[in-house]
């Protein structure tokens, strides 16, 4: 867990700082915007964010930490839960804005001159707590306010963030929006809509006369694929954390991503799950980490861990690969064991490394195709690796096929642009593993040469042709001219193999589908994609779809299997009440329903009971019936309805 | 291929659903329970009944009992990672909670929130934990404040720890969307640990984009199949004797204590009422008409004292009056025709 722990703590890190970095380029223009802007209208600066809110608290939470370092203002945070009505819109509002002053006034009050009469107010601001200070009108507060923080210099603007513009109610919002133009002259206020959907928004929302107070702005923030994908670079592409996620688990997380939510944070809820179940289920997980952590923890297996090692399939593959008198080693003794699974650990991040540089490679050459064969995303690639062998899908093919074709020379530059981020990249996150990098490199350089070549030459032959007017001459140079273009379909030629080559090289060695190649790969890739579904994405109607239809999914008992549509009389009696609720139409008749149910009932029965205590047993049945019925009703399936007397109407329909 | 399933399968659930609409007459059975002649149960007879009949597939139910209780250690570091979990699946979970309850959390803090229970407020439910857990006394103006001073307790206290169990988060008045919404940033601090269940079919409905996000939310399933003893005891239906309206029992026994001449006025209207119920259009008996018979039987002498005893009766929600357009006053019984009648025959036989 210490582990995990820590895992955690660092991955989250990485997180934050990128989206800080993500956000901080539309950042930086913002406050320099806000500084600039000085008018009769309130300056407001929309941004538009993008439907998956929840990502937004940290890009708000950032925006203000930067506001408040760089511009002094003073910056209140609204949200449209706490503003029902304007008089709660301004006592938020009034609140956060005195608690920064006292913030800002804390840090520097020794350069002033009125200390003492501001600290008498910030510290009845103090004193009162959230109560008082809300309850302060804003009509007083307002200019007092202003007068008292003028004193920092140039008038520094009061900024009020709106977080979720559409859940605002349009009557408040006009009605602050009236107010606070009415007192723009003695308070400098800039607004901050937060919009999820389009800025067409702002004109639906605000009549013309209240938009017109308004000196609007654009903000476009990044969009959340983006996002997506350098969260994916950052985090699953790099040989810094040893967790690894599989290919199905990978697909499932993508899934909800892009076809539910939008959310990154989701998909890093789902990241953090994977990660706890991994080490939670996986007794081999104390090996997920570090290389030489991982070799201490190798040495400190007990022998049970040995056992578990053995037990893996993977594991049994490697041995059954191996000469018979390793195997018995392998399988007896605890400490050949250990060594060897150090060996495998070592070969297995050896093999992380190589996998991701070559990735990057091949997205690189991918995505300059036409029509993406193989995706457009790095996303998309790295999950057909790691689903398949890459280099047997027809994709792959067709990929290859259209490198073969698209051999121009703007391609050259194109595979020249690879290698410079190619070699950036290896440069600066592996220490060379493979020499492999560089052969490539020089290989690259000797094309780029003789393409040059090539082009003098081509160009001298052109220039002789246009000298040269005799047939004589004219024969010599058309062969000549035909030599050198068999020439130059060589050296094409020597392009494509060259690729080929490049292909044939890099992935055979290293593109290598993990589940089947590597030994050990249970340690550090978790691939129960089921896990995922049922807990992040979970579906209660089916659930109780199947419970109610076919309890033997949930009682193992022979008397409730039930072949096909059917249902046993034996069932629960909520199962049967159900079954038999299922084929009414809209609206059911209890005396029906009740007399079907005990129909049902009486058969399941049938054999023991007694004609004797038939009364006793109809009140019983009935009272079953009640229940099942109210158990419906409790689930949601039925509800009373005043249509008919006696009725109950259906709220699904079809068969489920 | 998959796809082209799921496709099929979507639009026949779309036929489906304009089959059942399509036609706004239903084709039902006109019989009712009251022709029946089955006594109505009431709830202690009922519980007694269902007492009696046996629980099926008791080996089986604890089996799954007991598999769901493996997962109990699980949940806790779960919890402590900072999600929240949320149980679904048919039967009750109340006993499953209840076990978790007194096997994990004997020793922490820990707060149960009966969802099901039809007064519940989300105000008793901050009131709960400010009072017991936080020790504050005072009163708040509203939910929010509430629960903004918790949630600055909980933030400047981290030794702070708190269960809540959460019995049907979907019951009938936490369902709301304010009452969901402060639940919401309750489970989103750190130090409050949320475990909660739902029964509805459409629970899930509640919760928005960032609600969801606050919740955080870890699904489990747990198929209990156990009978949702306590949760429905609350669900008033149609076929046990309901204390909404009035009952025969509630009726006898308060025109028990009235007058005799107050109780034939009460018959008169009731006669009426009865003489009329196959008219689907009656709209009540005038007040005036009214008055016009009540004298005719010597029940009342003025205006005045029908009126002060129509004022006791309805007091008693045993008449309705209404105004019609014309500006009358109509008089009605709002209890159904049965029920009058076994009233009147009931009354018969006293006299």
């Amino acid at each position: 867990q210490q582990i995990q722990e820590d895992l955690n703590k660092q991955f989250f890190d990485n997180l934050v700082n990128f989206l800080r970095q993500s956000h901080s380029d539309f950042q930086e223009k913002t406050p320099e915007w806000t500084r600039g802007m000085k008018s009769r209208e309130i300056p407001t600066a929309a941004l538009v964010l993008g439907v998956n809110v929840t990502d937004h608290n940290m890009t708000f939470r950032s925006l203000s930490e930067v506001l408040q370092n760089n511009i002094t203002p003073y910056i209140a945070l609204l949200e449209a839960k706490d503003c029902a009505g304007i008089k709660n819109l301004m006592q938020k509002l009034m609140g956060q804005l005195m608690n920064c002053h006292i913030d800002e006034d804390s840090l520097e009050d020794e350069d002033y001159v009125q200390v003492s009469q501001k600290r008498i107010r910030c510290s009845m601001t103090c004193l009162v707590n959230w109560y008082e200070s809300a309850t302060k009108k804003t009509n007083s507060g307002t200019p007092s306010k202003r007068t008292s923080s003028s004193s920092h210099g140039q008038y520094p603007p009061v900024v009020v963030i709106l977080k979720d513009m559409e859940s605002f109610s349009t009557k408040v919002l006009q009605d602050f929006i009236v107010i606070s133009s009415q007192h723009i002259h003695e308070l400098p206020l800039v607004l901050i809509f937060g919009i999820a959907t389009s800025p067409m928004m702002i004109h639906n929302l605000l009549p013309h006369a209240v938009s017109s107070l308004l000196c609007i702005e654009l903000f476009q923030s990044l969009s959340c694929k983006e996002h997506l994908s350098t969260v994916i670079d950052k985090l699953l592409l790099t040989t810094q954390f040893p967790f690894k996620l599989g290919e199905k688990v990978l697909q499932v997380l993508f899934n909800i991503f892009l076809y539910h939510d939008f959310s990154v944070q989701n998909f890093i809820k789902g990241y953090q799950l994977c990660i706890v179940e991994h080490f939670y289920s996986q007794p081999l997980s104390v090996l997920c980490c570090q290389l030489e952590d991982a070799k201490m923890q190798a040495n400190a297996l007990s022998h049970e861990q040995c056992e578990n090692v053995r037990r893996l399939p993977s594991f049994r593959r490697y041995v059954e690969s191996q000469m018979s008198e390793k195997q018995i080693a392998l399988l007896t003794e605890d400490s050949c064991l250990k060594e060897t699974v150090k060996e495998l650990l070592e070969d297995l991040h050896v093999y992380h490394e190589n996998y991701v540089s070559v990735l990057r490679c091949l997205h690189v050459f991918t995505s300059f195709l036409p029509k993406y064969p193989l995706g457009k995303q790095i996303r998309e690639l790295h999950c057909t690796c790691l689903e398949d062998r890459v280099w047997e899908t027809e994709e792959y093919e067709s990929s290859l096929q259209l490198a073969r074709m698209l051999n121009k020379s703007d391609l050259v530059t194109m595979l020249q642009q690879c290698v410079e981020i190619f070699v950036s990249s290896s440069g600066k996150e592996f220490d060379k593993i493979v020499e492999k990098l560089k052969e490539f490199l020089t290989q690259f350089q000797n094309l780029e040469e003789e393409a040059f070549q090539e082009q003098d030459v081509s160009v001298s032959s052109q220039k002789e042709l246009q000298k040269k007017t005799d047939l004589y001459h004219l024969q010599k140079t058309l062969l000549e001219l035909k030599e050198s273009r068999r020439s130059k379909k060589l050296t094409k030629f020597e392009v494509l193999r060259f690729e080929v080559v490049d292909y044939i090289d890099s992935l055979v060695r290293e593109h290598l589908v993990p589940a089947d190649h590597k030994t050990l790969h249970e340690v550090v890739y978790f691939n129960t994609a089921s896990f995922l579904r049922e807990h992040l994405n979970a579906a209660p109607r089916i659930a109780l779809h199947t419970a109610l239809n076919n309890p033997y999914c949930y009682l193992k008992n022979q008397a409730l299997k039930a072949d096909g549509g059917s249902i046993s009389n034996k069932a629960p009696d909520i199962c049967i009440a159900y079954r038999l609720h299922l084929e009414c139409g809209r609206l059911i008749n209890l005396v029906d329903w009740l007399e079907a149910f005990s129909t049902v009932v009486m058969a399941a029965e049938g054999p023991n009971a007694d004609a004797a205590s038939s009364d006793q047993d109809d009140d019983i049945i009935h009272a079953r019936f009640i229940r099942a019925v109210s158990e419906l009703e409790l689930l949601g399936f039925i509800k009373p309805s005043k249509q008919k007397t006696d009725h109950v109407a259906r709220l699904t329909w079809g068969s489920c | 291929l998959a796809k082209k399933y799921k496709e099929d399968k979507m639009s026949n659930l779309v036929e489906e659903y304009f089959e059942a609409h399509s036609s706004s007459k239903v084709l039902t059975s006109d019989r009712t329970l009251q022709k029946l002649r089955k006594k109505k149960l009431n709830q202690q007879t009922l519980h007694d009944l269902l007492r009696k009949a046996p629980l099926a597939y008791d080996a089986e139910i604890k089996m799954l009992n007991q598999q769901h209780e493996n997962l109990f250690s699980k949940w806790m570091l779960q919890l402590h990672l900072g999600f929240n979990i949320v149980l679904y699946g048919l039967g009750s979970k109340r006993d499953l909670l209840e076990k978790f309850r007194t096997s994990v959390l004997k020793d922490s803090v820990h707060l149960v929130v009966n969802g099901y229970f039809p007064s519940i407020t989300i105000r008793s439910i901050l009131s709960s934990i400010t009072e017991e857990v936080l020790d504050h006394v005072g009163t708040f103006r509203s939910p929010p404040d509430q629960l903004e001073f918790i949630i600055k307790r909980f933030k400047e206290d981290s030794s702070l720890e708190l269960y809540i169990l959460i019995h049907n988060l979907d019951g009938q008045m936490l369902r709301g969307e304010k009452s969901q919404q402060i639940l919401a940033q309750l489970s989103s601090l750190p130090s409050i640990y949320f475990i909660a269940s739902i029964d509805h079919i459409n629970a899930p409905l509640m919760w928005d984009q960032a609600k969801l996000s606050l919740y955080n939310w870890l699904w489990y399933e747990t198929t209990t199949f156990g009978p949702y003893v306590e949760e429905t005891s609350y669900e008033n239906s149609f076929l046990v004797q309901q204390s909404g309206s009035l009952a025969l029992s509630s009726l006898t026994h308060v025109l028990h204590s009235l007058t005799l001449n107050a109780r034939g006025i009460f018959r008169l209207l009731a006669q009426y009422q009865l003489e009329n119920k196959d008219n689907p259009s009656y709209p009540g008996l005038p007040f005036q008409d009214f008055y016009q018979q009540c004298r005719e039987a010597f029940l009342v002498n003025s205006d005045l004292t029908l009126r002060a005893q129509l004022t006791e009766f309805r007091d008693h929600k045993l008449i309705r009056t209404k105004r019609g357009t014309d500006g009358v006053e109509y008089l009605l019984i709002p209890v159904d025709d049965g029920t009058l009648t076994d009233f009147l025959e009931k009354e018969d036989e006293a006299v």
